[in-house]
């Protein structure tokens, strides 16, 4: 259980004259459920994105699986991200013109599996995210909450190694944030892939193994049960 | 702020993107008001030809006979010539006729330009000998239907034998005080009825196309409206701003149209029609009509931007939540057969009526077009739901799925081809009965005073090739019809009409054959015209597809964003896209051609078909190949929405 599966060293990238990553070091171990933390435009997004091989960072090295990602092309790139990793958004990812079976069914459609094959995984996460009887509706007809667990089961379906979310409840009332927040924590881990959570929200930070804070583009909290030991010496060269 | 000022600062501030939107709408309007323009040029460009053939038909004088008018068809080199006779009769000054100085002297001859060369190429004996005189002077444009039309204004003594002829189809000697303006050729008044349908049939889809226009700028708009009145905006002052702003942008549009229009009136007056192009001048429209154009387009834009912005307004959350639209109610189809059955009843009792049946025969054919433009869309979203429901891949599911979502925006782009394909099909088996009197025989009929008789007979032995003989002769009061069969050789046939000409002047010979070219040359006019109103609705199509594709990537750049940041390749988005836009297509312009076709193969002869054929698909094929390539022009602005779209809006 203490394998790495995710591990960004040494991350810099700098937009312009605005430096948003300024030295990163991070790594997600086999099921870790991790909070990245911290005010507006400190990079957390940034950092995200490098980590899910969105973004190439101008320094640095990314590896998932023992596996440099920031190195491989945009195609490479976009199919490790479709195969291997899940994203949750604040909002809006969800395809208006297909229901939300269908919509979780994406991934496994666009690697190529018949429509008919692809339904039942897909249908299969509506009742355990609460969703059941809504397979059929369109995303114009679920509420904040409902959607939001809609892309989580997307995000799900592949069975992916990581799960990255930026603000997932950024746009949901507290109690339905609260209550997403729980899902996606409890369903990522039911299905041993790890979670990126970027949030500025402590409480729902809480919900995760590990936190970690941003600011200014560096590291500088890192607190949790698997924290301490293995990133004590990053942590201490980013002071 | 009042509203223009606001839509101004909005226009500008739209951003990169905001731009593109604004750009492509006024291509959009651009387009639309060009093509409009043609379409409505063309009915002031046929009027402009008739007019021209106005003063050919003599028109009796009210009270003074000042001149006497002689108006006969005859043949030259295969080609119709029209023979104008004049002699003033010395009661009061003769009318000037269009497109000369004066009134022509007995013994002069002025000839069209056209005819003026042919009568330099040609021997004597083909045609300058029928008129016994040397050009005097070349007609102006005035005089003409168009550049290439074969005509001679010839002034003869009063006592001239020409002027005592009895023409066999019946055309007599009329006194006149003036040049007639009235009466347009019978052929012309067809033209401008046919040009009257083909207006219909290229205006209703550029409305519809044109009101569409709007959309991608309240689509674009639709999200920051929505937030301008969620910080408190009347709907009043959201309705004002949006409106304003369409406005503004059609009117640029409009008027950028209109000047293509004028850069593009050179190659449009090259269209043939009735064996010629048009006087560049014929195509431009009256400045009154040019200002309506240019005037309703921008209108049309401004009141389907309100109808757009129906559902912003109703609440400031209204576009948030985007929901399954309601089917389109089958009844539409009702209104369909209701329309056509009318049509059918009516047609055979239009004939019968005059100009009112003209006119409620065009009202029956916009409300035939109306209704299949309300239909369109229902079989749109039919097709769409069976390809949703058939679909194994994702690009077929979207393609099926945003045909049911916006099925009138699939129908806007094929609307054209589709009311026009099945025109196109039905002409293009159609071909005239090219059956004169034989094979390789003609029949001519020569129109003389019975002392002539024996001469005509003896030039047919001198003329004609051999094998040329008279067949029968009818006597009618002085006037006797000699029927001669002969082989078919056209500079004989020119060199007996100008014998003839020489023996009884005033009296031209004609033959089955050259009526059979009349019906040709309308025939061939009216499949011209199919073929040029499937390219307007090809363009509009064309254009169509565009903003549509444009618009809907503008509407759904967040969801594209975040499907590419998820790892989603754009190639399935593009190849959805394309799908979208060629299943209609393929279907609907598909569908009504081979409609058409399959109607008219009762009447087809099979004889003449496969050139117009091989044209057609050549047309279809540009068509097809333009559509899907104006759908994929979003393709950058796909790209750059997939490529910077962040993760949280802001
Ligand atoms: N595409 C970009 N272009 C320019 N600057 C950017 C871009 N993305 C992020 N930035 C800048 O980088 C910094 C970090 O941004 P981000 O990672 O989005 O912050 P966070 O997610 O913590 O709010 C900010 O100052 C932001 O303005
Ligand atoms: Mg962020």
């Amino acid at each position: 259980m203490t394998e790495t599966v995710l591990s960004g060293t040494g991350l810099e990238k700098r937009f312009g004259g605005t430096v948003a990553l300024a030295g990163v070091d991070l790594s997600i171990r086999r099921g870790e459920t991790i909070a990245i933390m911290g005010p507006s435009g400190s990079g957390k997004s940034t950092l995200l994105h490098c980590l899910a091989g969105i973004m190439r960072p101008d320094r640095g090295e990314v590896t998932l699986l023992g596996q440099r990602v920031d190195t491989q092309s945009e195609a490479q790139r976009s199919r490790l991200r479709r195969s291997r990793f899940g994203f949750l958004f604040q909002f809006g990812q969800l395809l208006p013109e297909l229901t939300a079976e269908e919509n979780v069914a994406l991934p496994l459609l666009l690697d190529g599996t018949p429509k008919p094959k692809a339904l039942p995984p897909a249908r299969s996460w509506f009742g355990p995210l609460g969703l059941a009887g809504l397979e059929r509706r369109r995303p114009g007809e679920l509420s904040g909450g409902e959607a939001q667990r809609v892309a989580l089961a997307r995000a799900l379906v592949t069975g992916p190694a990581v799960v990255f979310a930026d603000e997932p409840t950024g746009a949901l009332d507290q109690a339905n944030g609260a209550e997403t927040m729980r899902i996606l924590v409890e369903a990522t881990k039911g299905q041993d892939s790890c979670l990126v959570l970027v949030t500025h929200d402590a409480s729902v930070a809480a919900h995760c193994d590990r936190k970690v804070e941003v600011r200014d583009g560096r590291l500088v909290v890192d607190a949790g049960p698997g924290a301490a030991k293995p990133e004590l010496p990053q942590r201490a060269g980013a002071w | 702020m009042n509203a223009v000022t606001l839509a101004w600062t909005l226009l500008r501030g739209g951003g990169r993107k905001g731009m593109l939107g604004s750009v492509l709408t006024l291509a959009a309007v651009g387009v639309t008001t060009t093509l409009l323009m043609f379409a409505v040029a063309g009915n002031f460009a046929f009027a402009d030809r008739a007019e021209r053939t106005a003063w050919r038909t003599p028109v009796p004088a009210g009270q003074v006979e000042t001149a006497r008018q002689l108006s006969v068809l005859d043949m030259v080199d295969g080609r119709p010539m029209t023979v104008v006779y004049l002699t003033a009769t010395g009661s009061g000054a003769p009318p000037v006729p269009p497109g000369m100085d004066g009134f022509p002297a007995p013994g002069e001859l002025w000839a069209s330009p056209e005819l003026a060369a042919l009568l330099e190429r040609l021997p004597a004996d083909q045609l300058a000998d029928r008129f016994d005189a040397p050009v005097t002077g070349e007609l102006g444009d005035a005089a003409l239907v168009h550049g290439n039309e074969l005509v001679a204004v010839v002034g003869v003594a009063s006592d001239s034998p020409v002027l005592s002829a009895r023409p066999l189809d019946g055309e007599t000697v009329v006194g006149i005080s003036e040049f007639g303006t009235d009466a347009a050729s019978e052929t012309y008044r067809l033209y401008q009825s046919f040009m009257a349908v083909a207006t219909v049939l290229m205006v209703v889809p550029l409305l519809v196309f044109g009101g569409a226009a709007a959309r991608l700028t309240v689509a674009r708009r639709d999200q920051r409206l929505a937030s301008l009145r969620l910080v408190g905006a009347t709907p009043g002052q959201v309705v004002r701003v949006t409106v304003a702003e369409a406005i503004l942008t059609a009117l640029v549009g409009a008027v950028a149209g209109a000047i293509l229009y004028t850069a593009v009136m050179p190659l449009l007056a090259r269209i043939p029609i009735d064996g010629g192009p048009w006087f560049v001048a014929d195509l431009w429209p009256p400045l009154w009509a040019t200002g309506a154009v240019i005037v309703a387009v921008p209108l049309l834009v401004g009141l389907s931007a309100v109808v757009g912005l129906r559902r912003v307004v109703i609440s400031p959350l209204g576009v948030a939540r985007r929901q399954t639209p309601p089917g389109i109610r089958a009844a539409r189809l009702l209104v369909l057969v209701a329309f056509v059955g009318a049509f059918l009843f009516m047609s055979s009792r239009f004939l019968g009526m005059g100009a009112l049946g003209s006119l409620l025969m065009l009202v029956l054919l916009a409300g035939v077009f109306g209704a299949i433009n309300l239909v369109g869309p229902w079989v749109v979203s039919l097709l769409g739901r069976v390809t949703a429901l058939a679909a194994r891949r994702p690009a077929p599911l979207l393609a099926g799925r945003r045909l049911v979502d916006d099925p009138r925006s699939a129908w806007r782009t094929v609307a054209g081809i589709a009311l026009t394909g099945f025109v196109a099909g039905f002409t293009v088996l159609l071909s005239p009965q090219l059956t004169g009197y034989a094979e390789d025989r003609t029949l001519l009929t020569v129109s003389v005073p019975t002392t002539q008789v024996e001469a005509v007979t003896a030039s047919v032995a001198t003329v004609l090739p051999d094998g040329a003989k008279v067949t029968g002769t009818n006597e009618v009061e002085g006037v006797s019809l000699v029927d001669v069969e002969t082989p078919v050789d056209s500079a004989a046939i020119d060199r007996f009409r100008t014998e003839v000409a020489q023996i009884a002047p005033g009296s031209p010979t004609m033959g089955t054959d050259d009526w059979v070219r009349f019906d040709d040359q309308l025939f061939t006019d009216v499949k011209t015209g199919v073929l040029v109103v499937l390219c307007v609705s090809i363009l509009i199509a064309m254009v169509s597809a565009a903003v549509s594709g444009a618009s809907s990537v503008l509407d759904r750049r967040q969801v594209y964003g975040l499907l590419h940041l998820s790892g989603t390749p754009m190639k399935v988005l593009n190849s959805a896209r394309r799908m979208e836009t060629l299943l209609p297509l393929a279907v609907m312009g598909g569908g009504s051609l081979a409609c058409g076709m399959l109607m008219a193969m009762p009447f087809s002869s099979g004889g003449e078909i496969a050139g117009n054929l091989a044209l057609l698909f050549t047309v279809v094929g540009f068509g097809v190949v333009g559509v899907v390539g104006a759908s994929a022009v979003s393709r950058p602005l796909l790209a750059s929405v997939m490529r910077n779209t962040p993760p949280r809006p802001d």
